[in-house]
Parts: structure tokens; sequence; C-alpha cells
């Protein structure tokens, strides 16, 4: 009989490169021993406690919170959290230690245990050989709160080891406690665990020796052999630390900051105080009753909810931002609300949409509201400098992302470490693919030369897919930010960050929902240094003030531009797949907006969503509601479900899911391709479907597209804060498209297309563009007055590769000054260094100081520095030399290779005769084409995608002088002539054109690559692109 | 003087393809980090498939799968050029590996025994084909012109400086050697050859570019001259000793030996270094001479111990005739690490040091007799040990549990009777990464004669205990 056991030392898989086994493995396991206890006690850390807390929940197995920590040049110690303040104590311990070392590393002192540590009960694993001394220093520092770990591993002689450990204790006059040292929940994580000791020690398994451990026994042993090694004594001692440790992690409490809220007020008087201030902005012509209503309504819920300084932390974010003139919009569950509106939070006018708040923040489901708020992309960094100086790093920090192996990264290190030569490891992870979480299949490995039975591949593969899915490495979020009242590390320990300057805590997105801390995410996003560069634009050439939020709605034009795909550029509805949908879609309104914003993703393609939606939109097919219910819910998209939000409503309408059981459904969507568990749902829908009187045929149906939502499913309340920034961004296109245009490129790089696509879209809608040139260029590109409203694009300096802004701002200081007389006087007085004036001399920006390129590269070449001695000495005089004129394939050649466009000729336009007498047609001549008409075209190869969405297709951007061809390649051909595919520059393509609801594709048939046509334009320079 | 330029532009390929009896076969030579590794040079079969040099490794797994890769080996493609060096060496006293992948020679002084050139040329192809290398000649009036002229002609003679200049006039200024800076500069300028530059005033040319720039081109044509590092043939010692009678025993032969081994420990103490192996062949009247092959485990320069270890090869040696001559044969020449003299060296001098005792145990038993034996970091106790081939120090072994000093080759039944079980179980779980896999729980045993010993039973059987060693 057997008294019982508590594990007091286990690893999980987030004391990285060490344990073997995931929280939830060692929980379920132990729970199957019998244990009555587990102790997760990873290695200075507490990344992984969260997912411990839920595993223990989920099997009803007590949790220890605790950490196993080496001290500087002293001994190891597993700690355990006996109580809150033990709790806080181990938090600071581990902040202390993380924060001195680089990141992933820790360094722990002696002095930090002179403290105070009460609540904190310490296990003292003695190395060999055995020595009081620290001992000693432990029971000073621990007092009764110390016991020695006594670790039996059938190593050489167990018995005489544990004489020696009990005679140690009773010297030092300490109690002795039976320990696992856990590696792993089960034997059977053996390879597996060496492995991990070989990465650590960055050699292979069969290299790593003595690293490796002797035997499989550091896993959840069963209770008769614990048994048969431990006196009985030593067992109960377990029991009595595990009867000690009583903390939980659901006793944390967070605070919200307080200083949002000024003295004086609570933060609902202060809420309210601030919206009334803020009304008359919003609404200068007084507040229209129905939304003075909802305003009510929302402040109520906040209330009710307690949610009012989260609402506030925001909003002292934002106007901060707004103070600085840092455009930004707020997006997410709650973003979407009056409250936010008139705070400021979001442009978006809740009343030009249908969102409900109360969908968003819900009364049943307690948990905090979402916004993520985006930033202008240059300039968030100010931003997260300002909530740190706010609030102390010791009060906010960036939450951590912990990043998973995936198929790729799993089967490198394995195959690393069981001694692959580096092009096998290649070949294998290429086999993977990037992000996927399966090992490859057979047949791929086959195809790539792999045996798959050979019993080392067996054993790579076995391993592997142990080993996806597994943390690799903690990294910080891109901008998640925590922030509290307490300081932070009383509630998670805080480590340094790869990045200087920036503290992140131990816990992911998920951990701090579930032990219910406060997030706001703090993002870029580059359309918002673009839009507010439009603004900025407007103001100076216009005299007009814009704002997101006060651009005329509505605008016919705008829609009209947005039909034709004319969107080059424009936010979210930009790519190639999205330009295709919209003559088909035609959005006439905002909220068609914010449905090709959202139909256009993997979820609603994979769902097959995206036809039945066309179908019915164009009146090919009737709309239909499965019932009165839930034409309710999905009305708004005539009856196919597209947001996330309408499949919660859906199972809470037709299913009777509560609130919180829908939230549930929500996150299992996100997760069920990694980890499944969507299995309950389909029973659980199917039963409340049919309950409701709903057919078997329509809950599978349903089931099927939620399973093709996936992890892609897009929320409704993101799709309507992104389509508000897709709407400005056209109007601006269609209204002030110079202005569009010099901002799009001045906020380079962002977005789908490269300056020179952005350019010759430009120059297509009759934008006048200027030359780089050092008479006029600023920096950025600016906008010069041609006469009447138009304005001429002057190219920046910016667009000259390897130029220096430094070296651009002091140019335009000295020509301020007065205009340059010739190419002495600009490089000396803008102090311009060799590789300076060459750059310019090559992209042609001294034309109006020297002639062609040549003649300026002759001349920067002589530009020697005064000396002081010979001030005003005339430099000699040179008899003038001959140099060749270039050519225009020359001169279009130097223009690629220096600004990446040309203001001459399209390369294509120079080589259509040719390309006329090989048959081929223009992008304009293919508008005269109709459908099924046999075709051949050739361009320049500007995009090649094979979307996963799209099975094997390939799709292929061809660009002419007169614009672009989408070309479609089929798997077969693609397969069949890879090679011209994959290599060419300059590619022509014979196919069938297709024709449907506005939208053209060239099938392709046959490839040919054209490229050395290319080259003829210029033998000597194969550098094109 | 008229210097000849053999440019191997697929040197290294070369060197791969040359080893190998399928050359038509697709082949790809690789270097780069494991992250990144790239195609450095492919042969003609794998352009044909699209590969080039340049490419990732990737690109080129994406566009064919059946060739081979062979690992870029600077070190082999090195020895190859010394190789060639010494080939050439024989056609002219100045040969130059100034430039890579390049072979300078000065012909002209050869042209009276080689010559006239287009022979002396044919002769040079012949023999370059037969090592199977692909190459580039050209022949000018200096060393530098040869070079840069090979980047773009293949079979141009030119014999005079004249003529030399008129060719290089029509070179792109980016094959000819130039600074990349320099040659892009001039091709910003739209200078596309020599001839173009050449055509400028020199001092425009002195205003806008380096020194280095003037000199190269001054070289180029010949008006400055270049030091070339030249040639040598590696150092090798041989001598050879005319008996004055046949010998037929080894005593008449230690004589001649001692004065051949005096003679190479004064080279070997000339140049400063040691020999790690050398050959005697002992000359018959008729026949093939016998070799006797003396290796030490480090370089070695003393006479008497060079003598001793030869003497103990040579006593174990039937003669299969009788010996006309000696030559000693010293091709491996290391540098020599002398031991550090202590000044108050304890040992006294008559004794032995281990490496000379060592030394001559394994020239009296046998280089198969004496083994170091090399501890290696395993749990598997049949893997712990090896025995080392090469001349690694005893490692000693990692601490630990104690371990039996003496293995068996295979693990032996061990009959229970009488039989004391001291200490255990130890278990010991490892290897599965080559196949290998133990799981085995090890006990300390004691025979009734006394003997200890370590035994393992598999883990989850019943059965006897197997033996696998004794402790001393």
């Amino acid at each position: 009989m057997s008294v019982g056991y508590a594990e007091l030392h286990c690893l999980s898989n987030f004391t990285f490169q060490r344990g073997a086994s995931s929280a939830r493995e060692l929980f379920e396991r132990a729970h199957q021993q019998g244990y009555q206890a587990l102790a997760i006690t990873d290695e200075c850390t507490l990344a992984g406690i969260v997912r411990a807390w839920q595993a223990a929940r989920e099997t009803g197995l007590k949790l220890i919170v605790g950490s196993e920590v080496r001290v500087h040049d002293g001994p190891r110690l597993v700690l355990l959290v006996e109580n809150l303040s033990g709790y806080q104590h181990l938090c600071r311990l581990i902040t202390l230690a993380r924060r001195r070392a680089k990141k992933g590393e820790y360094q722990l002192l002696r002095e930090d245990f002179a403290g105070p540590l009460h609540g904190l009960l310490a296990l003292w694993v003695p190395d060999e050989p055995l020595q009081a001394g620290p001992g000693l220093w432990l029971r000073e520092v621990f007092g009764e709160r110390l016991w020695l770990a006594v670790q039996l591993h059938r190593g050489a002689d167990d018995q005489q080891r544990l004489q020696q450990l009990q005679g140690l204790a009773a010297s030092l006059n300490l109690r002795a406690v039976a320990c696992g040292d856990v590696h792993m929940h089960a034997r059977g994580r053996r390879a597996l665990q060496d492995c991990m000791s070989a990465l650590r020690h960055h050699s292979t398994v069969a290299g790593a020796g003595q690293h490796l451990f002797a035997n499989g026994e550091r896993h959840l042993r069963p209770l008769a052999q614990l048994a048969e090694l431990y006196p009985a004594h030593l067992l109960e001692a377990t029991l009595e630390i595990a009867r000690r440790c009583t903390f939980d992690l659901g006793q944390l409490r967070y605070q919200y900051p307080r200083e949002v809220v000024p003295e004086g007020y609570t933060p609902t008087g202060w809420l309210r105080t601030l919206c009334e201030r803020q009304v008359p902005w919003r609404w200068p012509g007084g507040i229209e009753p129905a939304v003075r209503q909802t305003l009510e309504h929302e402040l109520a819920l906040i209330a009710e909810l307690g949610y009012e300084s989260y609402f506030l932390t925001v909003y002292d974010i934002v106007h901060f931002a707004r103070g600085q003139g840092i455009l930004c919009q707020g997006r997410g569950s709650a973003a979407n609300s009056v409250v936010c509106f008139v705070l400021g939070i979001t442009e978006l006018d809740p009343t030009r949409t249908h969102l409900l708040f109360e969908r968003f923040l819900s009364r049943e489901r307690d948990e905090p509201p979402d916004i993520d708020v985006d930033f202008e992309h240059e300039r968030r960094e100010e931003v997260l400098q300002y909530v740190f100086n706010r609030y102390g790093r010791h009060r906010a920090a960036l939450t951590a992302v912990a990043s998973t192996y995936h198929a790729a990264g799993a089967v490198r290190d394995i195959a690393r470490v069981l001694g692959l030569p580096p092009d096998q490891i290649n070949a294998l992870a290429d086999c993977c693919g990037r992000w996927t979480d399966r090992i490859p299949p057979p047949e791929r490995l086959r195809e790539a030369g792999f045996d798959p039975d050979s019993p080392l591949l067996h054993r790579v593969l076995t391993l592997t897919g142990e080993l996806i899915g597994f943390p690799r490495h903690l990294s910080q979020h891109p901008g998640g930010f925590v922030i509290s009242e307490q300081p932070l590390d009383t509630l998670v320990p805080v480590e340094n960050a790869a990045m200087d300057e920036r503290t992140v805590i131990q816990w992911d997105k998920d951990d701090l929902d579930m032990v219910g801390l406060l997030k706001v995410d703090i993002l870029a996003l580059g359309m918002l240094s673009a839009l507010r560069r439009c603004f900025d634009l407007v103001r100076y050439h216009r005299g007009r003030e814009l704002t997101i939020a006060t651009l005329p709605p509505d605008d016919v034009p705008t829609y009209d531009m947005i039909g034709r795909a004319d969107t080059v550029g424009v936010f979210q509805i930009e790519s190639r797949a999205q330009m295709a949908m919209l003559p088909r879609l035609k959005p006439r309104e905002f909220y068609d907006l914010v449905i090709e914003v959202a139909i256009v993703r993997p979820g609603p393609i994979q769902g097959d969503m995206v036809h039945p939606y066309l179908r019915r939109r164009n009146k090919q097919e009737q709309v239909t509601y499965p019932s009165d219910a839930l034409k309710k819910v999905f009305e708004r998209t005539l009856g196919v479900p597209l947001f996330q939000e309408q499949v919660m409503e859906l199972a809470m309408v037709a299913a009777d899911y509560t609130a919180g059981e829908a939230d549930q459904l929500r996150r299992s969507m996100a997760a069920w391709k990694r980890h499944g568990g969507l299995e309950p749902h389909r029973e659980r829908l199917t039963r409340g479907m049919l309950n409701n009187g709903y057919s078997v045929e329509f809950a599978e149906r349903i089931f099927e597209q939620i399973k093709g939502f996936g992890s892609y499913g897009f929320p409704e309340s993101h799709a309507a804060s992104f389509a508000l920034l897709t709407y400005a961004s056209c109007w601006l296109k269609c209204h002030e498209p110079a202005i569009f245009a010099c901002a799009l490129i001045n906020s380079w790089p962002m977005g789908f297309y490269s300056p020179d696509q952005i350019l010759q879209d430009a120059r297509r809608h009759r934008i006048q563009i200027r030359p780089v040139d050092v008479q006029h260029s600023q920096w950025d590109c600016s906008l010069e007055p041609v006469g009447g409203d138009e304005l001429a694009l002057r190219l920046g300096l910016r667009q000259v590769r390897g130029f220096r802004q430094d070296d651009a701002l002091r140019l335009a200081q000295a020509r301020a000054q007065r205009a340059f007389g010739d190419v002495a006087d600009l490089c000396l007085r803008a102090g311009l260094d060799a590789r300076a004036r060459a750059l310019l001399a090559d992209a042609g920006a001294l034309g109006a100081l020297a002639g062609h390129r040549y003649q300026a590269r002759w001349e920067v070449a002589a530009v020697q520095a005064q000396l002081p001695l010979f001030a005003g000495v005339e430099p000699p005089r040179e008899a003038p030399v001959n140099l060749p004129v270039p050519s225009v394939g020359e001169d279009l050649f130097a223009d690629y290779a220096s600004v990446g466009t040309t203001l001459g000729p399209h390369p294509l336009s120079l080589l259509r005769r040719r390309l006329n007498g090989l048959g081929c047609r223009s992008s304009q001549a293919l508008e005269g084409a109709e459908h099924g008409d046999a075709v051949s075209v050739a361009g320049l190869v500007t995009g090649r995608q094979r979307p996963g969405t799209a099975s094997g297709v390939t799709f292929v951007t061809l660009e002419d002088e007169f614009g672009m061809v989408n070309v479609v390649v089929w798997r077969e051909l693609a397969e069949r002539q890879r090679r011209v595919l994959v290599g060419s520059q300059l590619l022509r393509v014979m196919g069938t054109l297709e024709c449907a609801d506005g939208v053209r594709h060239l099938i392709a048939k046959r490839l040919e690559d054209l490229s050395p046509l290319l080259h003829g334009l210029d033998v000597r320079s194969r550098d094109f692109r | 003087m008229l210097w000849a330029c053999i440019l191997l532009p697929q040197l290294a390929l070369d060197s791969v393809l040359r080893g190998r009896d399928d050359p038509q076969a697709p082949l790809v030579l690789l270097s780069g980090p494991a992250q990144r590794r790239v195609l450095q040079a492919v042969n003609p079969a794998a352009r044909a498939l699209g590969l080039r040099a340049g490419q990732s490794l990737s690109t080129a797994q994406a566009l064919a799968s059946s060739f081979t890769c062979v690992e870029h080996d600077p070190a082999a493609v090195e020895q190859l050029q010394q190789l060639l060096a010494a080939w050439a060496y024989q056609f002219s006293s100045q040969v130059s590996l100034h430039y890579p992948r390049t072979v300078l020679l000065e012909v002209e002084s050869s042209l009276g025994l080689f010559g006239p050139w287009p022979l002396f040329e044919a002769r040079l192809r012949k023999e370059l084909g037969e090592l199977g290398l692909r190459h580039r000649i050209v022949l000018a009036s200096n060393p530098v012109a040869a070079r840069m002229l090979a980047n773009a002609h293949d079979g141009l003679a030119l014999n005079d400086a004249q003529a030399t200049r008129a060719a290089l006039a029509q070179m792109p200024v980016d094959r000819i050697g130039l600074p990349v800076e320099a040659a892009t500069a001039l091709s910003r300028m739209g200078l596309r050859d020599l001839g173009q530059v050449l055509g400028l005033p020199r001092d425009t040319l002195a205003r806008r570019f380096a020194a280095s720039v003037q000199v190269h081109l001054d070289r180029l044509l010949g008006l400055r001259p270049m030091a070339l590092a030249c040639y040598r043939p590696p150092d090798r010692f041989e001598a050879r000793l005319e008996l004055n009678f046949d010998v037929e025993s080894h005593q008449a032969l230690l004589f001649p030996l001692r004065r051949l081994i005096a003679d190479l420990a004064a080279f070997l103490a000339s140049r400063d270094g040691g020999v790690q192996r050398f050959t005697l062949h002992l000359e018959h009247a008729r026949g093939v001479a016998t070799p006797v092959v003396v290796g030490l485990l480090a370089a070695e320069r003393e006479a008497g111990m060079l003598f001793e270890l030869a003497r103990g090869r040579l006593e174990q040696l039937s003669l299969p005739a009788p010996v006309r001559s000696v030559r000693l044969v010293a091709d491996d020449l290391p540098a020599f690490v002398p031991q550090p003299g202590e000044l108050f060296n304890a040992r006294p001098q008559q004794q032995q040091g281990w490496e000379q005792l060592r030394e001559r145990l394994r020239a009296r038993l046998g280089d198969e007799s004496v083994r170091a034996v090399q501890a290696f970091a395993d749990h598997r106790p049949e893997c712990a040990w090896q025995a080392a081939g090469g001349a690694p120090p005893l490692a000693r072994a990692p601490g630990g549990p104690p371990r039996p000093g003496w293995l068996l080759a295979e693990p032996q039944a061990l009959a229970p009777e009488g039989l004391r079980l001291l200490a255990g179980p130890e278990r010991i779980e490892s290897g599965w990464w080559d196949g290998g896999d133990v799981r085995r729980d090890y006990y300390l045993v004691e025979t009734p004669a006394g003997q200890r010993g370590w035994a393992y039973r598999p883990l989850g059987e019943g059965g006897p205990l197997w033996l696998q060693g004794w402790f001393a």
C-alpha cells in the first residue's frame, strides 16, 4: 500500500531544450498515476504556468506553482509557492535574474535572497560531491521552509546515495523529501529529451555523450516504483509540502492604472465627463437622439461591467498620439462604439454601420474588451516610448509571444542533432513548406530523394512529430502592452526582449485572457502614414483640412472607381484577388466595402461562401433564410455567413449557446487546425439546431463552413475599421491622385506595390512625373503646380538607391541659400562625398548642371575639396573630352538600376516592334479581344503568386507599357514549364482569354522566355532590376 | 619576354570531374553556409538542366531533381594548382601562380627547346587535356596583359608589345582587372573599352582616379614591370647510396643506413623541420626494390632515434635478394616541435622517454599491435572505449561511476551459483539514435572466486546476468 505522492520538481516544455512534455501531458499522466499534486517548476520562468493552470483545472489535479533555479556560483534549488506573497516574491526573483542577463538567459545572485521570501518554500538539490556549505547558507535564508531533495534515478548505487543524502540532511538538521527531477511525462519521450539535450549543447545526439541522461527515469513514475526506491517518510514529506502550498493563480487581482482618472473623479464620472466634453467636436450640429441613446446605453453597460478604466487607458494613449499629430485608428471588439468614436479612439462613425456595441461587449461573457489601435508605422515608436515613460517600466511591458515549432523548424533541429548533413537538412525542411504543422507526406519525401522507410528518416519524422507545437522561445509581441497599477513583477515575471529598451512579460495573449489582465495592442500600419501625408499635402496645396472622419461619405465617383478595380495603392482592396472581385461585387456603399474587405480571405474562400454571396448579390439566386430568427443574423450578408460574429450569433440563436459558450466556439474555431477540439461543437451544434427545427443537412453545412473559417475567419469589427481606411484611401486616389501617389511613395516600404508600379499607375492617370533633379528635389517626393489645379509629382532624392537622407538634407539647405552654379559648387557646398556624387550622377539628377549622366559622372569625379590655402584659386581648366552619349536603352537600364523606375519609354515600348513581329499583343490591344480568343502577350513579370487557397494555380502578373495582364497558370503547365515560369523576366504567354463580370484573365497554354530580348537592349548590363 | 597565360576557368569543377567516371552526368559544386547553400559551379550537363552558378540550392532543386552535389573543396583545388605549377615548371623556370586559377609562364626562353609557339601551345593543350582540365591559353608581351586577355580570348598569340596593346584596346573595362569601383566608374562615364580610356588625356584620368588605377594600366601595357612571385618546387629529401658489394645481411646494411640518416638529419636541421615518415628502398640487382617504410607518430629529427627506428624495421625484414644500393626518400616533412628541455630534469639520462619507448614498441611489434585507447562519451559501455588509429593523446576518461578496466569483446552469461550482488541496479538506457538502443540494469557482482565483475540483465527480461567486464 503506497502512501501517495506529489511530484515537486517537474519541468514542462517551457523550459526550452530541457522539458520534453507539455503541461497537459504531464497533468494527464500524473492524474492517471494517482499523484496527489504536481508542481511545474520550469527553470527560472513562469511562461508556461498559465497553461499548466489550465491543464490542472481540466484534470482536476492540484497545481503547485514553482521554479527551478541555479544560483550563480551556488546551489540548485526548486522554489515552491506557498501563498500569494510567495508568488510575488518568486516573480520578483525571476524578474531580477532575467533582467540582469541577456534575452533567454538569467543570473540569480545570492544577494537576491536577502529580501523577504516568506511564502516561498525551497528544495535544495545538492551537487556532486556532496557538501554542507550551500545547505548552511540556504538554512539561514529559508529556515524551516527548506528541504533537501532526494532524487534517485537508478544511478550507479542508489542505496548508497540515499544514505549519503539522508546523512547530509541529518547533519544539517534538515528534512529530506523525495523528488523526481521530471523532464518528461513518460519514458517514451526519452529520445526527444536526448535530442533536446543535444540541441542545448549544440551537438549531435551521438556526440552529446555525458550530456545525455543515462536512462529514461526522469518521467512521472508509477507510485509502486517510487515506493520501491524511496522510504515512506520521504514520500509522505511530498504530501505535507503539497498541503502547505495553497496558492492558486485565480487569486491574482489585476488593477487598472489609476492616473487615467484625475483626482476627485470616479472612473465612471470621468468617462462620462470626457464623452460629454467631446460630443460637440464630433457633432458640431448637436447629437441625434438615437445616437445619444446609444451612448447612454454604452456608458451604462461599461459601468455595469466595470471597464471604464480600460477605455480611459486607451483614450490616454490615443489622446497623446493626436497631440503629436500621429494618425491612429482603433479596431476590435469594443472599438466600433459611440464611446470610442466620441473619444477619438476610432474614426468610424458607428451610425454608418449596422454594428451594435453590445455584440462586442457582452454582459454574459465576462471577458475584458479588446481594442487594437493602429498607428502610423513610422511613428509608432513614439507612442511606445510614451507608454513606457508615463507608466514606468515597472508597470508597463510588452506581452510575449511563445513561438512554437512548425514542421520545418522542428525537422531542422531534429535532423541536425541526428547528424544529417546540412544539404539534407535543408531539403527536408523544404519538404515541409512554411507554417505547416504536419510532417511531410511520404510521397513528397520520395520526390525529394528521401526514403521515408529508412530507419533514420523514420526516427527523424517521429521525433519531428513530437516536437511540432512545442514552444521554442519567447519573443515580444509587436505591440501588445500590459499596463497595471501595481508593479508588474508582482503579477508575472518580466524579462528583457531582444531589442534594447524593451521589456517583456512572460505571458502571451491567451495567458493574459485567462488571468484577466488588461492588454492594449499598439500596432503599426503603413496606410496610416500615407493618409497622414495625404492630409498634410492637401492642407499645404489645397488649403483644405481633411480627416478620416470628415471625408465626404458615399462619394459616387469614388465608388465608380472602385467598381472599375482602379485601386492600385489603396488599402486592402489592392491585391490581385481583391481587384478581381471588385467588378463582380461593385461596392456602392460603405457596408459593401466591409464585406469586400472580409470576403477575399482564406476563410470565406475555403468555406465556399464567396460564390453564393456573389450569386445572391447579382440576383442570380434567391436570398433565403433557414428561419426568421436567422434572418436577423444573416440579412446584412444576404444569408451567407461571412463574419466570425455571425457564426457566434448563429450558435446562440439556432443552437441555444450562451454568449460564453459562443465565445468558446470562436476560440476553438481559431485553434482547431492545430489542436482539434471542434468535434464536441459538431454534436452540440447539430443537437441544438435539430431541437430548434433545423434540418440535419443544414446543420452539417453550417458546421463545414465553420471549419472552413478556421483560424482565418475575419471579425466584422475589424473589417469595418479597415473598410474605413479603404474608403479614405480610395477617396484620395479618386480626387487627389497626385497627392495620393506622392504620399504612398514617401511612406514606402508599405503595401502591395513598388514605387515604380505606383508611378506607372499615376502616369496612366495622366499625372506628370518629373525626374530627380538636384535643383528641385527634396528628400521626399514632392508636388509642383503645373497650372490650374494640376500638380506634378517631383521624384525625391529618397528614390536614388543608396543615397542617404543626411546628404539630401544638407543639399536642400545649401540650395535654399542659393541655387547651385555648377557641379563643383553643389558637391562642395552640400558636402557630398565621392559616393553620394556618383549616385547623383548615375541617377541623372545632375542634368541641369552637367548634362547627361556620363558627362555628370565624369565631372563629379574631378571635383576635389579645396584646401583653405587655395581658396579662391580657380581649379585648373581642363580641355573638354568627348564622352559617348547614353542611348535610350542605356538610360533605361541606368534609370531602373538607380531610381527603380524610368520616366523615359517603358522597356516594352522599345521592344514593341519586335514583339509585334512575334505576334504578341499589348495589354491595350487585349482590351479589344473577347472571351475565348486565343491570344499571345508578352510582358515583364512583376508578380508570381501561388496562394495556398488556389490548389496549385500560379497567378502571374505581366506588365507592359500600357498596363497589366493577369495570367493564370494551371499546375500541369507550371510543372511542365517550371523553368520558364520561374526564371523569366520577360515572358510571353500564349493562351485563351477569359472574361466574366468585367474580370479578364489569360489562361496560359504555353510559356516562352523572352528575357534575352531585354539583354539585347543593353549587353553590358545584366542586373536589370 | 613573352608570357603565356593558362587560365583554368573551371578548375574547381574539373578537379572533381577528373576523378569521376561519369563526367557527363549533371553535377554541381556547392559552397556557402548551411542556411544558404549556393551552386558554385555547374558542369555542362547540369547547365542543360537550367542550373547556373550562383543559384541557391533550393532554387536548383526546384528546377531539377537528378543531379549530383559535391562540396567545393578549396584545399583540393589548391593542391591541383600546385601540381599544375610543378607540371609547368618543366617548361619554364619562371612560373607564377599569382592569379587564382591561372598558371603564368615565361616562354620566350623556352621556345628554343619546345618551340616554335604553335607547337609549344599544342603540347600544352594536349597535356592539359590529358589532365582533364579545360583551359584557355593566351600569349602576350607581359604577364598582366596575358592574364587579362585570357578573360576574353583563347588561342590569341601576340608576339610584341604593339600587338598586345592593340588587343588590349578592344577589351571591355570591366574585364581588365581594374578595381571594381574604378571599372564601374568608367562604365558609368560611358567608357566601355580600354581603347576609349587610353584615348583620354592622362592628366584627366589621374585627377579622377586613384594612383593604383594608373599603375595597373601601365603594367597592363608593359610600361611598368610587375614583380611576380615565382613558383619553387617543394622540399623533399632523396639520397642514394651505392654499396660496394651485394649485401645479404642486415648487419652490413647498418653502416650505410647510419650515413643516409645522418644526411637526412642534417637536411632536416637545415630547414628546421622534422620527418614523419620516410622510405628506404633496398635496390637489388634485378627486380623491384624492397621498400621499408618507417612511420612515426610525431615528427622527429634526432639522428640516433631515427636510426634506431629504421634499424628496428629493417631487422624484421627478411631480405628477398642481395641489396646493391639503398635510397632514402622523405616526402613527409612537417614542422618539428621540440620537446621543452627542462632545467631540472628529474628523469635519469639513461631512461627512455615514453615517446621513444612507444616508437620502439611499434617498430618491434608492428603498427597493428600498439594502439592508443580513447575514451568516448557514451553511456553504453561497449561504445565508451575506442581504439584510436592516429596519434591523439590519450584522453582521460571523464569522471563518473566506476567502470571496469577490462571489457569483454562479447558479454558472457554468468552462472548464478555463488554470485554476490554488491551494488545496483544501475539503469542504462541509451543509443536509440544508431539502432543500437540498449536498456539494461547493471550490477556490481563478485564471483565465488572473489573476482569483481560488471554484469547486466536486459530490462524487462528474466534470465541470466551477462558479464561485460572485470574490475582489475
